[in-house]
């Protein structure tokens, strides 16, 4: 009986060794990047953005497969997270939405007990666009005259219900003390062509989102909705760069940073090696040349977080969002 | 056992109007009246759900009404079982599957189907089986990079 | 003649060696790809998008572009061989297709899907060709009402169309939307019918609801009519390919209306598998033979097989000129795009022309050898057929349950393809038409969200749906087609009639 059992604990600790060795831990086999959008969506470029990052530059040499879950505005991923636990091969990639989403649906993962949380890797500023032409529109108090001539007349798009655009624009009837009509879509880009079409009349979403009909002159920036105006001072249209757009505290609407976090997670109780491995290479690859001229071509805020500084941040965003769906009455559980 | 065809009739409208009352329930819960100017989201499943329901009572009723008209069969004895016995092997294929793995599940499936109902020797069944693991395996992880379901056996021997 | 120029621009970029090359390679990886039920265009796209990261774009487009080509041909195959459709757009091939190929005329019926593919991909190509300046303008004057006209104009053109009880075709149709329904509501925010699974809250897969309906549910009606699948019959004759291919312009009056039904839904946001049933519906209604639909008709092969390749290639126009792709495949290619830094929008034409029209270009030959070399398969299937039914249906069965998986890696997804594979077989035995539920699967969320959509922006006014020329043009249309039959029926009735009073 003894004997058997030290060799079960003999065999327990061949397997426990590697283990203790495993200070520097490397990846050899394929690792799976799970992007919380469709293909084509914000999330789905991030992640292979950082997939072309990695592999371009050699960061990472065993292969990398993207897959999208998208299902249920992305929750779809953080459960699949839940479901494969210490699994140091997975990556997840989202945006604020892997804490957020549980705020208003119920949802079978926690993110404070399944998700972990390894870096931010940039940061979308949101804007607010017109159509200058079929709205009349050309600034800030532009639109606020108009809305409050007629209440709950102006159409607003933005990607999805109850996620960031729809809490902006919330955010923006607050802030004005108007009535705006909130129409959800399923991308920021079909919202955008409806504004650029004259169907609606305003929506808030990220440059990138924008920017061709901007060139185009079927669509206009009124402001963003960051602390200071963004740095790029390359001409885009209308002789105006992204530096002119003036903040939206500037044009007279009184809301500060509004910035979706770029995320990147692991599942629950992972190897620690193994989080401080993706911890370095993400961050690798946040600096490598692919990644830079992704971040400027969509008028992103470079900004790295990682380890305590992000998980700080998550705390602090959260609280944030949990105080305005608490406003907006969306709060799982309060309808 | 022979299963007429007023019965399966009559089983399967049974099934779709439950399958109307559950989408019925589903959309309760989400509301169904229309507020402020649009349908809340539970308004067209509602009414999806009656509209199954509906349509499942008529076609049991006409046929409980056309009873004398057309009796066949749906499915006699000797056909059932055809049907089930490769029904029931695929079954356990998925069974298998979810536990030990796509490729082993795969791999016992084939050679129990070439055993029995294409009357393959045993080495022939085992090399059809071997051949058909090692194409899907190719083409899955090699080819297109698409990770099937392991399963904790080819786990243990370092395939992933 | 400006876009005629660039055109020639495009060909010098994409007629190099390297370039045919891709071409070739492309369509190859995207035949398999297309013939795998799971894996379908947009998987294997994206599968091959890491690849392009070290290519320059033209080079990288023209890749996937080739294999989405490939793809949907062999979609096609599968469909007319097994019932068992590799791709979504590839439903409506089944119902004449799948009947031919069981009459022995496997070769035969393979041969007219991929003649009228090619004819129905170069139409939509020659239209990009022609439009594209003027359709980037025409897509933008699309809101959420004019999309909900034409989710309108696809469903009322096949609501007359099943025959049988009508009120199998109701429960089956609503059940459609029921299952379209499952998941995540864009408009609300909120889950509807998950019943707080986590299975369910990502939806129902129309791939693996397809898969279980045809693929599997056929395989049942295969095994319990006796072992017998009658494509063993097929005889491989090479000039069987040649003389289908010869027989195919007769059928012009079809090719014309369903080319233009692709184009249009193409650029509109219709899509190629809405596209596919809506040709099917309108080549029922208004071919002479319509009648003999669903028996294995030439005509109702070619009707969807020339809309579906004719907005597939057509769907590609939006997702460069506007960024709003026109397929789940444009989505993914969009993709491509933005990581090569390319931005898709209405400024790409003139900013990367060559980028553009060398990508036309490349459709142009992308198709042609798509055509040749989904011919000389032709032979290689007929020979599948040859094999036992024994042997080759627990192969199907593999291919089945694979698919099922891949399509979202879950175990739940094989169950729940089981599930529909017994629904199907039972709903076949007892006559509960398919195609209704399939229609109203891939369109009834997106007509349900344009709808309330629309209903936000007009504050609940119906008026929008004929608030301009555009929309009401559409809608009247719709509701034309929907009247139709109750139209014929009351004129034939009318005609009868007056025979009779005649004869009286």
């Amino acid at each position: 009986m003894t004997k058997h059992a030290t060799t079960a604990l003999a065999f327990c600790l061949s397997f426990a060794l590697p283990a203790a060795a495993f200070a520097d831990w490397q990846p050899n086999r394929p690792v799976e990047f799970v992007a919380a959008a469709g293909p084509g969506g914000g999330t789905d470029t991030f992640a292979r953005v950082v997939q072309s990052a990695l592999s371009k530059n050699e960061l990472l040499t065993t292969p990398i497969i993207v897959t999208n879950k998208a299902g249920g505005s992305g929750a779809e991923t953080f459960v699949y997270a839940k479901t494969s636990p210490k699994d140091p091969y997975k990556l997840f990639f989202g945006t604020q939405d892997a804490y957020v989403l549980p705020l208003a649906s119920k949802l079978s993962y926690d993110p404070s007990k399944d998700l972990t949380p390894i870096a931010a890797l940039v940061f979308d500023p949101f804007m607010l666009w017109v159509n200058p032409k079929s709205s009349g529109i050309e600034d800030v108090k532009g639109f606020i005259a108009k809305a409050k001539e007629n209440p709950g007349k102006l159409k607003v798009g933005g990607a999805k219900a109850k996620e960031a655009d729809e809490t902006l624009m919330t955010l923006i009837e607050q802030a004005a003390g108007v009535d705006l009509t909130y129409i959800p879509f399923k991308s920021g880009s079909e919202a955008a062509i409806q504004v650029a079409g004259g169907h609606i009349e305003a929506n808030v979403n990220n440059p990138a989102e924008s920017v061709e009909q901007w060139k185009a002159g079927v669509q206009k920036p009124l402001c963003v909705f960051e602390d200071a105006r963004l740095a790029d001072k390359t001409v885009i249209a209308d002789g105006k760069s992204w530096n002119d757009i003036p903040t939206c505290v500037e044009a007279g609407l009184d809301i500060k940073s509004f910035a979706q976090p770029r995320t990147v997670w692991m599942a629950a109780n992972v190897p620690p090696e193994a989080l401080a491995y993706y911890t370095q290479l993400l961050q690798k690859a946040a600096a490598a040349p692919e990644f830079v001229a992704y971040a400027e071509r969509g008028a992103q805020i470079r900004k790295v977080l990682v380890g305590e500084e992000f998980k700080a941040f998550i705390a602090q965003h959260e609280a944030s969002y949990r105080d305005m769906y608490k406003r907006n009455g969306w709060l799982r559980g309060e309808k | 056992m022979d299963i007429s065809r007023p019965t399966m009739e009559v089983a399967t409208a049974s099934a779709t109007a439950l399958i109307g009352a559950v989408v019925c329930y589903g959309a309760l819960q989400n509301g169904i009246s229309w507020a402020d100017g649009a349908p809340q989201p539970g308004y067209f499943p509602f009414y999806i759900g009656c509209l199954i329901i509906f349509g499942s009572a008529v076609t049991a009723v006409q046929t409980l009404i056309r009873r004398d008209g057309e009796t066949g069969a749906f499915l006699d004895g000797a056909r059932l079982r055809t049907v089930a016995a490769f029904f029931l092997p695929i079954v356990g294929f998925t069974l298998i599957s979810g536990f030990l793995g796509l490729y082993i599940g795969m791999a016992i499936y084939v050679f129990y189907a070439m055993l029995t109902a294409a009357k393959f020797r045993l080495h022939n069944a085992a090399l059809t089986a071997l051949v058909v693991v090692v194409v899907n395996f190719v083409i899955f992880e090699k080819l297109f990079t698409v990770p099937l379901l392991k399963g904790p056996v080819l786990e243990y021997f370092g395939i992933y | 003649m400006g876009n005629f120029g660039q055109l020639m621009d495009g060909f010098a970029v994409a007629l190099t060696a390297h370039h045919v090359l891709i071409m070739i390679v492309g369509v190859l990886l995207g035949l398999v790809v297309g013939v795998l039920p799971g894996l379908g265009a947009p998987n294997g796209v994206s599968l091959l998008l890491p690849l392009t990261f070290t290519m320059d774009p033209i080079s990288a487009i023209i890749l996937l572009t080739s294999m989405y080509w490939g793809a949907l041909f062999g979609g096609s195959t599968t469909s007319i061989l097994f019932n068992i459709p590799g791709e979504p757009s590839s439903v409506a091939t089944t119902f004449d297709g799948y009947p031919m190929a069981k009459q022995g005329q496997a070769v035969r019926a393979l041969s007219l899907a991929f003649s009228s593919a090619g004819i129905g991909a170069l139409t939509g190509v020659i239209v990009i060709t022609l439009l594209s300046g003027w359709v980037a303008q025409f897509a933008m004057r699309f809101g959420a009402a004019e999309y909900f006209a034409v989710y309108f104009m696809a469903f009322a053109s096949f609501i007359g169309m099943a025959g049988g009880s009508p009120f199998k075709t109701l429960v089956a149709m609503m059940l459609g939307f029921a299952a379209a329904t499952v998941g995540m509501d864009t408009i609300s925010g909120e889950s509807r019918l998950t019943f707080e699974f986590d299975e369910l809250i990502g939806g129902i897969s129309f791939l693996i609801a397809v898969i279980g309906l045809f693929g599997l549910g056929e395989l049942l009606l295969t095994m319990e009519e006796g072992l017998k699948f009658e494509g063993v019959k097929a005889k491989l004759d090479l000039r069987t390919i040649f003389r289908t291919v010869a027989e195919v312009p007769r059928y012009w009056a079809t090719l014309v209306r369903s080319a233009l039904i692709g184009c249009w839904m193409g650029i509109t946001p219709g899509g190629p598998t809405a596209a596919s049933f809506m040709s099917y519906a309108l080549g029922r209604r208004f071919s002479r033979r319509g009648r003999h639909f669903g028996k294995g008709e030439p005509e109702g092969i070619i009707a969807p097989e020339t809309a579906d390749h004719s907005a597939g290639s057509c769907a590609l126009l939006p997702m460069l000129a506007l960024g709003i792709p026109g397929s789940a495949t444009s989505a993914v290619m969009m993709g491509g795009l933005m990581i090569w830094g390319l931005s898709p929008g209405p400024m790409l034409f003139t900013t990367q022309p060559d980028f553009v029209w060398g990508l036309i270009a490349s459709m142009y030959m992308g198709n042609i050898i798509a055509v040749v070399l989904v011919l000389a398969t032709v032979p290689l299937f007929a020979y599948i057929l040859k094999a036992p039914f024994t042997v080759v249906g627990p192969m199907i069965t593999v291919v089945c349950v694979i698919g099922a998986y891949t399509v979202a890696s879950h175990t739940f997804d094989i169950w729940l393809a089981l599930l529909f594979g017994l629904a199907g077989y039972v709903f076949k035995k007892l006559d509960y038409p398919l195609a209704p539920f399939v229609l109203a699967m891939v369109l009834g969320d997106k007509a349900e969200d344009a709808f309330r959509q629309a209903m936000l922006t007009s504050d609940g006014s119906p008026a929008i749906f004929f608030s301009n020329g555009l929309v009401s043009t559409m809608m009247g249309l719709g509701i034309f087609l929907l009247l139709l039959p109750a139209i014929t029926a009351l004129a034939g009735r009318i005609r009868s009639g007056a025979h009779k009073a005649e004869a009286a």
